[in-house]
């Protein structure tokens, strides 16, 4: 479903002569709920950024596919979540060959005084999500973080709500066990 | 899950949202002459190796069969494994990326359901 500001971003993308002007808008519009979405996964500032670069650039070059299906914002995100699980798979493909342990480095970055603003919970309960599988992780960020519906979560993931659901208890329960261990 | 609190999300550097939009608009700009440039240099070097290389192999051709022979037996025979090969070469990233790729192909507008395992 197209929002009217989608519309309009769409109509100027499809223009030759205003074409930079609609994509300026899409990232004026998207760039930080794409950025956010994406740095809850990967954390470090440095790997979100190039990761939502990419996620523009790849929406750029196939923006004439976009069907009109769903909303710009659930493209985005299945982009950027894809970049984002993509990107993870392949830290952990070299950990496997003791290259780079990208785990330990995000544990690490949690831990840095000044990236985490608040108390010990918020500290806790990100050292609790790094536990989870990468999947399950995206999916209680989706859920719990963005509130969105199940629904939404399918077009973006294009997983059954079935699952998705099942996926969210089990989350849910490992961090609330996570946080009782403390 | 209602006792615990929203997570906080971290912070972008100052003025990183500022900034953003050009830089990537700077990215997707064609590039035509670098890319004419890029081409170009790709066919000299390739034209200049392919000279080379005639000129060697009648040399080096049968010392060559017989290391890759002495190679494959090494990894048939499960002496060495996919790391040790990695570990032998000058570039194990390049290849970890080209075998990750081939592995990993990425589809934007297609996402099989059927491969998505989520829990």
């Amino acid at each position: 479903m197209k929002k009217n500001g989608d519309q309009e971003i769409l109509q100027l993308i499809q223009d030759p002569t205003t074409r930079e002007m609609g994509f300026r808008k899409l990232i004026l519009t998207y760039q930080k709920r794409v950025y956010h979405v994406i740095r809850r996964m990967v954390l470090i500032h440095e790997d979100a950024d190039d990761l939502t670069q990419n996620t523009f650039i790849k929406a750029h070059h196939h923006i004439n596919k976009f069907q009109g299906q769903s909303s710009l914002f659930t493209w985005l995100y299945r982009i950027a979540t894809n970049e984002s699980l993509t990107f993870l798979e392949k830290k952990k493909k070299r950990h496997f060959l003791s290259l780079d342990d990208h785990q330990k480095k995000m544990e690490s970055y949690i831990d840095q005084p000044g990236n985490i603003d608040g108390d010990e919970i918020q500290r806790l309960l990100q050292k609790a999500l790094l536990t989870l599988p990468d999947k399950q992780r995206l999916v209680f960020h989706l859920k719990y973080q963005e509130e969105l519906t199940y629904e939404e979560m399918s077009e973006i993931t294009g997983t059954s709500v079935g699952a998705l659901k099942a996926s969210y208890h089990h989350a849910v329960k490992k961090i609330e066990y996570s946080i009782s261990q403390e | 899950m209602q006792k615990l609190p929203k997570i906080q999300d971290f912070k972008a550097p100052e003025g990183y949202f500022d900034s953003l939009p050009d830089y990537i608009l700077e990215e997707i700009k064609p590039h035509r002459s670098i890319q004419w440039m890029k081409y170009a240099a790709a066919a000299a070097i390739l034209v200049v190796s392919l000279g080379v290389w005639q000129f060697n192999s009648s040399e080096t051709q049968f010392e060559t069969l017989a290391m890759d022979e002495e190679v494959n037996l090494f990894i048939e025979s499960q002496y060495w494994t996919a790391e040790d090969v990695l570990a032998m070469v000058d570039n194990p990233e390049e290849i970890l990326d080209q075998i990750i790729a081939e592995e990993m192909v990425y589809e934007v507008d297609m996402v099989d359901e059927n491969d998505q395992h989520w829990y």
